[in-house]
């Protein structure tokens, strides 16, 4: 049955409703207490926004931050001291109105100028913080602006404090004309300073982070984050378009583009942002750990570790076979084909169960974030650490995502990028290969496949913070000694570390990959026989049908281990350090 | 003077608020979701405006969108029905931000009852009655035992952080009192590491016994009786009847003042609800206040004569109640069945689709409250219940027989309903007897096909 149209309406006279208007209030919506979300157009209850910390709450799109909201959300409350108010332009230009325009906006807004600076706790960690202000003319940088932000990072250079920079800015600013363009140069010597003398320094781009800005402070942080969906550019979208007269491709120039392309160390969800700062503040506020109380955490690491750490071997001797409950010696091919096993726990693995407060750091800077590699620090027994492996996935996906753990150049200058990050900060370095060899494709040898891994031998070989890589299962080639170049390298019973792998070797040397199996003979490419050979110090057992269920049988030998290798190379000086592993590769 | 209403609401009591609207002359706006467009409501409403999306996320719990259709269509009230944003405070917040007049009382009183501490502490301090039990956390056998004398046998030992039935005894005598205790204590020890406990009476095998009130911005209160919604299964009320079979005149004024006590104490305005637990003993303990018209509403306009809705609504308006606390007089006896597409045999699992065909029954003393007919299709994205059968007759016994003969004509064909189960409660002896608690459904579970 329709009803449409079926039912009588109410009877009403439009007279008594005459009658009646000035008695009542016509119902309407006060001003303020609706606002549209500018990205999905819906309406949306305003306060609402606010306690959301300004995400609207149907699409969960950010709204811009006012910079004292911004600094009350991030750091501890009633601990931020305000630096450098009142600075004034001398409106290099003389340009037209600009003054006056100043005025009205610093009337408008309370603000002073479009970036505040000060000094802050964040919990409990005291920082040098800066925040833009997009209601100040887009925070364009002028004067003022580099002025401020170059004071604020001097201070905190002679303070000895980190800087965290919150970039929202249209550029530079159009009315101070060559001035603003120097600005650049002059935030980005200050900030150079403040790195040299080994201080952090990180910036959070939040939409819109463009131009001037972009290509000064904001993309030089040692960490880069970023708020989801954000707009971070150098040119803007529009400007690129007219230029090539084409279409720019959705989400081009968003944060999950620029993670995509390498520049981002992560997307930061608002509400995780405090936390976020807060972890990598305290990964970076001690980052010394001296060697008294490296004996605690040596001490610590053997209580937690377990008793198989008296199974690890550093010298085999045929009697004592390391599968000593099998039943018979495992031939070198098996060994490969047990290092290559789905069940084999991977790089990630060994992240988790080995390390505490894992913040992983993404993209080389230059191209591309490899997922190849996952690199980060974490802390070791509580010692922060940067941690980099070459990634396999645990099943097909996850292998094309990590594309079967065969790094690209990209997954290398990544890996550099954040050991010449540790040796910024004194960690030691902690590598675990895992790797068919380097990626071999058109695209990786476009970007310099053979660059990326002579750069990263050559660059490790003089870390002047200790090196340790482990190999956890294949060790293919230059791929792998690209992350090898350590001060000791460990293998693990059935993993394997050759020239080549032996379905290449068997086709170079004799025209036919199916030999292999005979290949794997002669290669030397199991533990055993490269520890005899003298290219790793250790190797440790792995039970039978190793997998992450019998996985602590092994971890709990390699953190004993690596407990007592940091120990004794956090003793070294720098000078010793890199004497110590050049010797290691001049003796081969 | 309230001339447009905006009915926030969906379903049946859509409908019966648009009736009683244009019994009064006042304008309706129906609001609808997508899924909707063919709803008895949005048919018979003057007007109606879509809010969006089937999911009510997206539509009848939208304020914003709601409030935008109100002003756009030049309501001046709003009708909130029950569920979706019937006891929502930010909403009636919103309708007072917005100089809308939210047909119920106003938020500050809502978030205040709806807090449940704060509802109780209320009432305590206003002298209605609440489940005695202890105020500080009790961590040993000796003061637990001299705090359950004062509270009353039988208790109830609670864990501070209890959840899921753990660390949760009862003791019906002091002798069992320490074992029941200690029990509780190391259950809780053992399953939140915390042995902090709480003693409360226990009631045991209640009924659910709730008061209707009115109450206008002039501060007059009156009560309009009872409602024994006893028949419950999984806390969803089956069966509402007034008056109750456990209540005499007497027990009734006294459980009605304590009613309008609590009203009071809260500073109530409008139609609401208080709920009670009566013991066996007659004792009776405040649950909660439900600050809207609810489902069972037609049984008590029945024996009392009055319709709640258009007193809402008047209440609303500013203006003086229309009775009362003399002209209130339960005359006679009503029940109301809920009817839920839903299939009993299949653990009661919702039972959308097209109504093929139906047939309703009629005559002297049914009354049905629906919002489908024949060739509509029962969206699945809402609550089962699409239709109230209520009866009314001189007494209990009539109105039961009444009800089973109501029951045995209504034909929907297309979906499966409770109809039966419904059927098979009505003629239990027990329902018959009225010998009836909040366990009754629980108890005959296995008996009922």
């Amino acid at each position: 049955m329709k009803l449409d149209n079926m039912f009588k309406k109410t009877k009403y006279s439009t007279l008594r409703r005459n009658e009646h208007k000035a008695e009542s209030v016509r119902p309407e919506v006060p001003e303020g207490l609706l606002r549209k979300c500018n990205k999905c157009g819906a309406a949306i209850i305003a306060e609402d926004v606010k306690k959301d910390a300004y995400i609207c709450p149907k699409c969960g799109g950010y709204f811009r931050m006012h910079a004292y909201r911004r600094i009350e959300f991030v750091t501890d409350e009633g601990s931020f001291k305000e630096w450098d108010r009142g600075l004034e332009t001398k409106n290099p230009l003389e340009y037209k109105g600009y003054l006056e325009k100043l005025r009205g906006l610093k009337e408008k807004t309370g603000l002073d100028e479009a970036v505040i600076t000060g000094k802050a706790e964040i919990d409990g960690i005291e920082t040098v913080i800066g925040v833009c202000d997009g209601r100040f003319l887009m925070a364009s940088m002028g004067e003022v602006v580099g002025e401020k932000i170059a004071r604020a990072v001097e201070r905190a250079t002679k303070e000895r404090l980190p800087v965290i920079l919150f970039a929202c800015s249209g550029g530079a600013r159009m009315q101070e004309g060559i001035t603003s363009l120097m600005q650049m140069a002059k935030t980005s010597a200050a900030l150079k300073r403040h790195s040299d003398a080994g201080l952090l320094y990180i910036s959070v781009l939040t939409d819109p982070t463009t131009g001037g800005v972009t290509a000064s402070f904001a993309m030089l942080g040692d960490i880069i984050l970023a708020e989801p969906k954000a707009l971070i550019g150098f040119a803007g979208p529009r400007v690129i378009e007219q230029t090539i007269g084409q279409r720019l491709p959705k989400g081009f120039q968003s944060s999950e583009f620029l993670l995509e392309h390498g520049f981002l160390d992560g997307i930061v969800e608002r509400s995780n942002l405090k936390g976020t700062l807060a972890n990598i503040l305290k990964l970076h506020a001690d980052g010394g750990c001296s060697p008294e109380n490296m004996q605690d955490i040596l001490k610590k690491s053997l209580d937690t570790g377990t008793q198989t750490a008296a199974a690890q071997k550093t010298e085999p001797d045929g009697k004592e076979e390391p599968d000593a409950g099998q039943a018979k010696e495992l031939s070198p091919w098996e060994r490969v084909l047990r290092s290559r096993m789905q069940e084999r726990p991977v790089g990630s693995d060994y992240i988790e169960s080995l390390f505490t407060d894992f913040i992983e750091f993404h993209g080389d800077r230059l191209f591309k974030d490899d997922h190849a590699v996952i690199g980060g620090v974490a802390r070791f027994c509580g010692m922060p650490v940067t941690v980099i492996a070459q990634a396999k996935g645990t099943n097909t996906k996850e292998n094309i995502d990590r594309n079967f753990g065969m790094p690209s150049p990209e997954g290398y200058r990544k890996a550099l990028r954040l050991m010449k990050q540790a040796e910024k900060f004194g960690r030691p370095v902690i590598c675990f290969v895992d790797t068919p060899g380097a990626f071999c494709g058109l695209e990786a040898e476009e970007r310099g496949q053979g660059e990326a891994i002579a750069r990263n031998i050559y660059e490790m070989s003089s870390l002047k913070v200790p090196v340790l890589s482990v190999i956890i299962g294949e060790g293919g080639s230059g791929g792998a000694l690209a992350m090898a170049t350590a001060d000791e390298v460990w293998m693990l019973e059935n993993s394997v570390y050759s020239i080549l792998s032996p379905e290449g070797f068997a086709s170079i040397l004799w025209k036919d990959s199916s030999k292999a199996k005979e290949a794997a003979k002669v290669m030397k490419l199991t533990a055993k026989d490269l520890c005899r050979l003298g290219v790793v110090e250790k190797v440790f057992e792995e039970p039978q049908n190793f997998s992450k269920e019998n996985f602590e049988q092994v971890t709990g030998a390699l953190r004993a281990e690596m407990a007592r290798f940091l120990s004794e190379y956090k003793r070294m000086s720098k000078e010793e350090l890199s004497e110590y592993r050049y010797m290691r590769f001049r003796n081969m | 003077m309230i001339k447009k209403i905006l009915i926030a609401n969906r379903g049946e009591i859509a409908v019966r608020i648009i009736r009683a609207c244009r019994e009064m002359g006042i304008e309706t706006v129906a609001v609808y979701s997508e899924a909707d467009r063919e709803a008895l409501h949005t048919k018979l409403a003057d007007e109606a405006v879509c809010i969006g999306p089937a999911p009510s996320s997206e539509s009848y719990l939208s304020m914003d969108r709601i409030i935008s259709a109100t002003i756009v269509t030049g309501a001046d009230a709003i009708h909130p029905g029950f569920g979706f944003l019937s006891e929502n405070s930010k909403f009636a917040e919103l309708c007072e931000q917005c100089s809308i007049t939210f047909i119920g009382p106003g938020s500050d009183v809502i978030a205040r009852l709806g807090n449940k501490q704060e509802a109780r502490n209320t009432m305590t301090a206003a002298g209605v009655p609440v489940i005695p039990g202890t105020a500080e956390p009790i961590y040993d056998v000796e003061s637990g035992k001299e705090a359950a004398a004062k509270i009353g046998y039988p208790v109830i030992i609670k864990a501070a952080l209890g959840g899921g039935g753990k660390g949760m005894r009862t003791a019906a005598v002091p002798e069992e009192f320490e074992s029941s205790f200690l029990t509780a204590q190391k259950e809780s020890q053992m399953a939140f590491g915390d042995h902090t406990m709480y003693i409360e009476h226990f009631v045991q095998r209640p009924r659910h016994i709730e008061f209707q009130i009115l109450a206008d911005s002039f501060g007059n209160v009156i009560h309009l009786g009872e409602r024994d919604c006893s028949i419950q299964r999984n806390h969803q009320k089956m069966i509402e009847e007034s008056p109750s079979a456990a209540l005499d005149e007497k027990l009734r004024q006294k459980m009605g003042e304590a009613a309008v006590k609590a009203a009071k104490a809260a500073g109530y305005v409008n139609a609401g609800t208080i709920e009670f637990l009566l013991e066996k003993n007659n004792n009776f303990y405040f649950m909660e206040m439900n600050t809207r018209i609810q489902v069972e509403h037609p049984v008590t306009e029945w024996v009392t004569g009055i319709d709640l809705v258009k007193e809402q609504i008047r209440i609303a308006d500013g203006r003086k109640l229309s009775y009362s606390q003399e002209d209130v007089h339960l005359t006679g006896h009503s029940i109301e069945c809920r009817i839920n597409a839903e299939n009993p045999a299949k653990g009661f699992r919702p039972s959308p689709g097209m109504v093929k065909d139906m047939y309703l029954p009629g005559g002297k003393g049914i009354r049905i409250d629906s919002a489908i007919y024949s060739g509509y299709t029962i969206p699945p994205y809402y609550d089962s219940m699409v239709a109230k059968l209520i009866v009314w007759a001189k007494n209990r016994k009539e109105a039961i027989a009444k009800m089973r003969s109501a029951l045995g004509e209504i034909i929907i064909e297309g979906i499966d309903t409770n109809v039966d189960y419904q059927y098979e409660i009505i003629n239990h002896p027990d329902y018959i007897s009225g010998d009836i608690d909040i366990e009754f459904i629980e108890n005959i579970g296995t008996a009922v096909k």
